[in-house]
């Protein structure tokens, strides 16, 4: 029997639902192994019978746990869906700056209309079985993804730097280009779109098992960038994960 | 009969495996099961006590298996004692009589048996260790009379995990083995030894001289149970240690079995403590 | 030995793309990758070192092993109709590099996949005349000429290549090509001059002699430098990528959705990655960068020697231009001869 799939999504640009969008587009095959039961952004029927929900976005406010912790309870695998779901993604870079100054920035005098905290991956608030990285995700990583599931196994994500791929692929390092990138401590698994297409990487799919934080920097600081900018290349994706290291997790 | 190694046919590969069907499985514990494979007709596993095979289910991966059955028994056939670990292994464990998965191997160097004839044997089995020891312990056995005193100290975590349970019964019951068990923590009707491997030593009086110990089991083990030997003075080069590495390829091309210098799927993965004293990586 | 004007190196280049892909070296953002050449305007023979090495050819970085059909249990080897390939401009340290490969693609179990791409390959070389980068350190490690065993191999005199021919594959590149002419007296004149001109050229880098290295690694496994070397190391593997002697793999299945057509691959790998000697159940046999780090290096520079009679490393100096944090062969090997040499030099007074 096809595994019933359902699609959910917390704060985030629902660029990575659109990915899975066009994931079934080239690999029409996928509806032919699953069932999608809910999915906001592609149809109207909704159920909410399902044993595997894949998750965008970060949780940024209380009441986003109950409904995270509903979905829980009814999945049997929940899969967090890139970068915002896995890492808090973007919105985590407010966790730095007191949470009133934000509300003030975005919100102005109506900043107390509306509710929001410290920006957290899906992992802060329950255990999340598998992520598919990214900003956004790789279309062939999500048919990957749901391949290892229909084995009955894990998706098998790379943990190692996206160096690794990136040699692979034959670029010249964007450090030798005079740029640079965050490839040496980020995880592998997008063959290095960035840096193949001239931009260092940002760090999206999250750092590596152990990254080398301090060698990074001087790596960065010796191409000329300030401690300012190498704490706003480091944040913004990595946030949540560099407090965490840090000893920080928001209350 | 065919041998499962490939690498004689110029247009095979080395790293294509030989199917195999699961004909008997059973559950010895929680996470570990017991397989009976058997070859395409005309092939055959023509191993040696110690050596692994590499298993693959297509479509999963691969993973390096030691072989727990008699090599004068296999007749097309194998056995695998497998722990549900891994991404392989827990595939493999879903597993049941009739599927089919590859094989390729075996792999490695096995136990130096034709060096064991004469001497006082000491199998010595941690856990998991047990399943390489089985082949070794049923060879020897078969060929009873080549060999001096053979005692088996086996130690499991609880006595929920023993291993081969009707091999274990029918050792015991022979008067030419002396079978020593226990465990790390006792549950209730257990009214047997509790305790690490290493205190059922004293309990197996053999001189040091010609006697020659076949170890496996978990990396902490071994460190613990060479003190005793050395310090009761068996010879370096008669302490006989099965070493688990990654290995990707069995051929000793991956890369991932090194320890210093050693291809373990190769040189090993049986290997004497003299061969492996100075190596910081196989017993850290 | 033959001559081949210069201006004939387009005409040999064209004759020779009739029947093979021939690659060779193409600029990109300063470097050079090798690469299949369109036109034999394209051929650049002159370079400093590639991205990768010419072994991706032979050992590319994913190769299908074999396809299945993970129902029917059908599987078939893919050692695919290779097309005969030529790698034009292989610098001689390049070349040592592939004879190391052949030894160890060769001993013990062969891989059939190796061999039949290294079979369809001939190989081209350049004598090097003036070092290609300043981390180049192939003089220190004696690949500064070219080894046994060659195909063809080019010297540049100028207005004309001086031709050796090593090998029945490389005869088979210029046999019954009217391009290629006898030399006279000058032009072997020529060579000699070009030749020794060549190696003041080049400095020795290393601080001891080549074949101390092993001594020197075996010496110094308990170095403190592994820990203060591996605190600064990225573990982002680039050194082992564009290795021309790393050649570790890690094997993975690719199937379809309907779990049934599949592949087995295999990937280069990389002892620098945390995981490489892990365990299923999570034990690490190598558990720190240091650690790591100090295997390359045994690897390279006595493992390899050891097991198969030629060192690891070749000296090309990739390593060193790709690492983001600085860390050198030349820098760290010679870190250990110095921190040696008071003691040595003990020991020698005191016998």
């Amino acid at each position: 029997m096809k595994p019933k799939v359902a699609f959910f999504e917390f704060t985030s640009c629902e660029g990575c639902q659109l990915t899975v969008l066009d994931t079934l587009q080239r690999h029409p095959e996928l509806l032919e192994v699953i069932e999608i039961v809910q999915f906001r952004e592609a149809m109207t029927e909704r159920s909410d019978d399902y044993q595997i929900a894949f998750i965008e976005g970060s949780c940024t406010r209380p009441s986003d746990e109950a409904k995270i912790r509903e979905i829980r309870t009814q999945a049997q695998i929940v899969i967090a869906v890139g970068a915002c779901a896995h890492l808090g993604g973007i919105n985590a870079i407010r966790n730095r700056m007191p949470l009133d100054d934000v509300r003030e920035y975005v919100y102005g005098d109506k900043k107390d209309w509306f509710e929001t905290y410290p920006a957290r991956p899906l992992s802060a608030v329950i255990k999340v079985d598998a992520v598919i990285p990214g900003c956004p995700i790789d279309r062939d990583e999500f048919a990957m993804a749901v391949t290892h599931l229909l084995q009955g196994r894990m998706p098998a994500i790379p943990d190692y730097p996206l160096c690794i791929e990136c040699k692979l692929t034959e670029n010249v390092c964007m450090f030798l280009r005079g740029q640079t990138c965050l490839g040496p401590i980020t995880r592998a698994g997008c063959d290095a779109i960035c840096p193949s297409c001239g931009q260092g990487c940002e760090g999206c799919r999250g750092l590596v098992p152990s990254p080398n934080l301090g060698s990074i920097k001087d790596a960065l600081r010796e191409r000329g960038m300030t401690e300012e900018q190498i704490d706003a290349r480091l944040s913004l994706f990595l946030t949540y994960q560099t407090m965490q290291m840090d000893g920080v997790t928001p209350a | 009969m065919t041998t499962l190694l490939r690498e004689t046919l110029t247009h095979s590969s080395i790293y294509m495996p030989t199917p195999a069907r699961i004909v008997e499985v059973e559950q010895f514990t929680e996470v570990e099961k017991w397989f009976h494979l058997e070859l395409p007709s005309g092939f055959t596993i023509d191993h040696k006590p110690g050596q692994f095979v590499e298993v693959s289910i297509l479509g999963i991966g691969e993973a390096p298996i030691s072989i727990c059955s008699s090599p004068a028994r296999s007749n097309g056939s194998f056995e695998l004692c497998v722990r549900r670990v891994g991404k392989l292994t827990d595939a493999l464990h879903r597993l049941d009589v009739g599927s089919m998965i590859a094989v390729r191997g075996p792999f490695g160097h096995g136990f130096p048996i034709d060096r064991f004839h004469g001497k006082d044997i000491i199998f010595i089995a941690g856990g998991l260790g047990l399943a390489p020891l089985r082949s070794l312990i049923t060879e020897v056995l078969d060929e009873r009379g080549k060999y001096g005193r053979v005692a088996l100290l086996y130690g499991a975590r609880t006595p929920n995990d023993f291993l081969f349970p009707a091999d274990l019964a029918a050792w015991a019951d022979r008067d030419d083995v002396e079978c020593h068990v226990t465990v790390d923590r006792p549950s209730e009707g257990w009214d047997g030894p509790v305790g690490v491997i290493t205190t059922l030593l004293p309990k197996v009086k053999f001189p040091a001289r010609n006697t020659v110990v076949a170890i496996v089991g978990p990396p902490v083990m071994y460190r613990f149970v060479l003190d005793e030997l050395l310090a009761a003075g068996i010879a370096e080069g008669n302490i006989w240690l099965s070493f688990e590495r990654q290995m990707k390829c069995g051929v000793g091309k991956c890369g991932h079995c090194q320890m210093h210098h050693i291809y373990t799927c190769q040189q090993g993965p049986v290997l004497s403590y003299a061969e492996v004293k100075n190596l910081e990586e196989a017993l850290s | 030995m033959k001559i081949l004007p210069k201006h004939s190196l387009k005409a040999w280049v064209d004759r020779l793309r009739a029947t093979h892909r021939v690659v060779a070296p193409r600029e990109t953002y300063g470097q050079y990758i090798f690469e299949e050449i369109e036109n034999a305007d394209d051929l650049v023979l002159d370079y400093h070192t590639s991205v990768l090495p010419p072994k991706k050819y032979l050992l590319p970085p994913r190769e299908d092993l074999f396809a299945f059909n993970a129902k029917t249990m059908e599987m078939s080897p893919l050692i695919e109709e290779i097309q005969p390939t030529v790698i034009m401009a292989l610098h001689t340290c390049d070349l040592h590099a592939i004879t190391l490969l052949d030894k160890i693609q060769g001993t013990g179990h062969t891989d059939q996949h190796y061999q039949a791409r290294r079979r369809k390959t001939t190989l081209v070389s350049i004598e090097c005349l003036k070092p290609c980068m300043d981390h180049a350190f192939c003089k220190s490690m004696g690949t500064l000429a070219v080894p046994e065993g060659f195909d063809v191999h080019l010297t540049d005199l100028g207005d004309r290549y001086a031709v050796e021919i090593g090998s029945e594959q490389g005869e088979q590149l210029i046999e019954g090509l009217s391009l290629f002419w006898e030399p006279v007296e000058a032009d072997y004149d020529r060579v000699n001059q070009v030749m020794a001109g060549k190696w003041p050229n080049f400095d020795y880098r290393l601080d001891c002699d080549v074949t101390d290295l092993p001594d020197l690694l075996a010496a110094n496994q308990d170095s403190a430098l592994w820990d203060e070397v591996g605190d600064t190391c990225l573990a982002c593997g680039q050194c082992t990528k564009v290795c021309p002697t790393c050649y570790c793999f890690d094997v993975l299945d690719e199937i379809d959705l309907k779990l049934e057509h599949g592949k087995r691959i295999r990937v280069w790998d990389s002892c620098l990655i945390e995981k490489f000697a892990v365990v299923a159940g999570g034990h690490n046999f190598r558990s720190s960068q240091a650690r790591r780090l100090r295997h390359r290096f045994l690897r390279k520079g006595k493992y390899q020697y050891e097991s198969y009679g030629l060192l690891g490393c070749v000296g090309c100096g990739r390593c060193a231009l790709s690492c983001p944090a600085h860390i050198t062969p030349i820098g760290l090997l010679n870190t250990l001869a110095e921190r040696r040499r008071p003691a040595t030099e003990e020991a020698s007074s005191q016998s």
